[in-house]
């Protein structure tokens, strides 16, 4: 039998119980191992969906603790890094922040989600490909670890100051996030064959549920960037292993190589299956079906089309590393035709979402996943019209060009935010959203993923501290971005030039006390979690 | 479950699902966005060394074009061999099967054994310049493709030849192909991109 093959589903306690009572020799009938074995070896697509779940909620609950340490820092912005011992350390929690909350956190949630809920939403015994989807997992898993382990070993993406960082260890945060993005790669790759191969005969792709359909796209759309990432990864690694880095391993080059995958548009990328889901839970909650899927579908397939970021690399707009800067993909039109497309988009999956709710004639039942998908709505509305802002300065351009004089203090201050901590607002508040989002499934198909039903009054305490405490971590970012903080503020950024420091850092307590609230809701989760595990083996 | 009548015929089973070949294909297509994010990081820099005036390629080094080409026309002619054993699959004859399989392996193989003599022709040191460091990130890349491409290939040969009837294998052979392919696609654009423009 071969990883093209799928042994079929068994049940080890009742393989075990169907044996004849005079032959238990493991000869005679091969019986699945149980305990840690079975886990570890195990193919069963509920089972590695609900360790992606599991792990993802635990990476993302680590990702936020790192925001709230920078957080911390920022609340004295002026002061030099009062609770990080040197800018190098901030940096590496900086990139640390990113790639664990969104290759840790974020899409793992989703894969995993999908990995337990979509055989079962085409009526298939399994996923295409299940001993890939469980190699995926454990890539991913290890990967994800010695990343961690590899960037306290004072390693991360590169390092601000030559000898900054163990050049070892930065090699292996490389090779690290590598195997990271492998293992999401083999499991996009497992959930698209699954949707393009498993679907019973009759249903084509626009029968799929919504979640389904939206996987689809995110799937497609991430075995087209990860890819690139991998591509990213291989030069910096390349180049490390020689005397010394020329380029692309040098100084902190290699977080700036992978910062595409952490910004706009790429950002918004990973929360694709966030509408499938929206969609899902909105209409369930409604107690109808989906009205007009056709448009919708095709509105989550122009959102992941836009949505494609392999291609805004500003590294590579310039030979000379020093000159890197933001501005240089943000001026570029097809940028701004971006962020202005995916706004409409977004804003046209709402006018869905009430047409359908308003068609229904129901009142929707108040519910956490419901509460979570509408929170996940606000914050990715939040996080587009961000973007919008970030664009209006170059997209304003035209009319400056008419007239130098129009507004000009005004399109400084657009120019400006491309560069601010508006950047960091609208990544929280995508990347949050997804995460909400995420929730709110495992809420909604608990019952499947888990085996039991997760406990509302937890439900409710998490939607109101993790929407609550994400809104204000979020908006406090892109508020301070109004008033030129830098986004990258530890890398010779230029503090003076803040206007108001005072009310930046007030802004920046609020955000710390978001940042404060959304961990509290992860806690609590981790906590229903727990108790819906356990419960069920008790059951 | 309706009752089925003793002696009678029963249904076809329902066609198995090409899941090899779906696979096979969005893993091409990865690998192929992959080596397009080489290329472009490639091109991009190369752009901006010659348009700032200075080498691409260090003058020390001696690149030829002699052993990508013999390379290049390797890979073009597997093209033909590998379609060969998907045809002689597909038609149970299992004598070229076999030849075919063998004749694009010993391609891929005479490729590897082509790439690696030119290294060490070429004078390339790989980290004294960004060049080196894409031109060996790239074609080593490549080198790992046509490695997995040849133990894939080997192991739809060895399930296909452990049965009675081959051509049941017909899928797995087309996938190989598949990949082989692309291969093939990629050593052009690097016969093009690295050696012919150099």
């Amino acid at each position: 039998m071969t990883l093209t093959e799928t042994r079929p589903e068994t049940d080890p306690e009742h393989a075990r119980a169907a044996l004849p009572a005079t032959d238990q020799s493991p000869a005679a009938t091969w019986v699945p191992p149980t305990g840690l074995a079975g886990v570890l070896g195990t193919s069963d697509h509920t089972l590695i969906g609900r360790m992606y779940v599991l792990f993802a909620v635990m990476f993302s609950g680590l990702a936020l603790g790192l925001g709230f340490l920078m957080s911390l820092e920022k609340t004295d912005i002026s002061a030099v890094y009062g609770f990080f011992g040197d800018a190098n350390e901030l940096f590496q929690v900086f990139g640390l922040y990113r790639t664990t909350l969104i290759l840790c956190g974020l899409v793992p949630l989703f894969l995993g989600l999908a990995t337990a809920i979509i055989p079962k939403q085409l009526q298939a015994t399994t996923v295409a490909y299940p001993r890939a989807s469980a190699a995926a997992f454990w890539m991913w898993l290890i990967g994800a670890f010695t990343h961690l382990v590899a960037t306290f070993a004072y390693g991360g993406l590169g390092s601000l100051q030559v000898g900054a960082a163990r050049e070892a260890s930065v090699e292996l945060t490389v090779l690290s996030l590598g195997m990271v993005a492998l293992g999401l790669l083999v499991g996009a790759g497992v959930i698209l064959a699954t949707l393009v191969t498993q679907r019973p005969a009759g249903m084509d792709l626009l029968q799929m549920p919504a979640f389904s359909w939206s996987m689809l796209v995110a799937t497609g759309v991430w075995l087209l960037s990860l890819p690139v990432l991998l591509a990213n990864l291989m030069i910096v690694w390349v180049d490390m292993r020689g005397v010394e880095a020329l380029r692309f391993g040098a100084s902190d080059a290699p977080f700036v190589q992978v910062s595409w995958a952490f910004d706009a548009p790429q950002v918004y990328a990973w929360t694709i299956p966030l509408l499938g889901i929206a969609a899902e839970v909105f209409t369930s909650a409604h107690r109808s079906r989906p009205k007009l899927f056709e448009p919708m579908a095709a509105l989550v397939g122009v959102f992941g089309f836009l949505s494609f970021g392999a291609w805004a690399q500003s590294f590579f707009n310039d030979a000379d590393l020093s000159a890197v800067d933001a501005h240089v993909v943000t001026d570029q039109v097809v940028f701004v035709a971006y962020g202005l497309g995916i706004a409409l988009v977004v804003l046209a999956f709402l006018g869905w979402l009430a047409y359908n709710a308003v068609t229904s004639g129901q009142r929707p039942e108040i519910s956490p996943q419901f509460g979570f998908v509408v929170l996940a709505g606000v914050l990715l509305t939040a996080a587009v019209l961000a973007g919008v802002l970030r664009v209006a300065g170059p997209a304003l351009g035209v009319l400056r060009e008419a007239d130098a004089g129009l507004w000009a203090g005004f399109f400084d201050a657009m120019d400006d935010l491309s560069t601010s901590s508006l950047v960091t607002g609208m990544m929280n508040l995508a990347v949050l959203a997804g995460v909400l989002a995420g929730l709110a499934g495992l809420f909604h198909w608990a019952p499947r993923v888990l085996g039991g039903h997760m406990s509302e009054p937890l439900g409710f305490l998490a939607v109101l501290t993790l929407g609550g405490g994400a809104l204000l971590y979020g908006l406090a970012d892109v508020l301070a971005g109004f008033f030129d903080q830098p986004d990258r503020f530890f890398a010779g950024a230029n503090l003076d030039a803040i206007d108001a420091v005072r009310f930046v850092e007030f802004l920046n307590v609020v955000g710390l006390m978001g940042v404060f609230a959304v961990v509290v809701g992860f806690v609590v989760v981790a906590v229903d979690l727990a108790f819906s595990v356990q419960a069920k083996g008790d059951g | 479950m309706a009752d089925i009548a003793v002696g009678a015929p029963l249904a076809a089973p329902l066609p198995r699902q090409r899941t090899l070949l779906v696979g096979t294909v969005l893993a091409t297509a990865a690998t192929l966005m992959y080596f397009a994010a080489l290329f472009g990081v490639y091109l991009r820099e190369r752009a901006q060394a010659i348009g700032s005036g200075n080498n691409w390629i260090p003058s020390s080094a001696d690149i030829q074009l002699a052993q990508p080409s013999v390379a290049a026309w390797t890979m073009l002619m597997s093209v033909v061999t590998m379609q060969w054993a998907v045809y002689s699959v597909a038609r149970n004859d299992r004598s070229h099967a076999i030849i075919a399989t063998l004749v694009t392996a010993m391609f891929g193989i005479s490729v590897i054994i082509t790439t690696s003599f030119q290294y060490t022709q070429m004078g390339l040191v790989a980290d004294e310049s960004v060049a080196a460091t894409l031109i060996y990130t790239i074609s080593a890349s490549h080198l790992a493709m046509v490695t997995v491409g040849l133990v894939f290939l080997g192991l739809m040969a060895f399930r296909a030849l452990a049965t009675q009837r081959i051509s049941v294998q017909t899928d797995g052979f087309v996938a190989a192909s598949v990949f082989w392919y692309a291969v093939v696609v990629v050593y052009v654009v690097i016969w093009t991109a690295i050696f012919v423009l150099k």
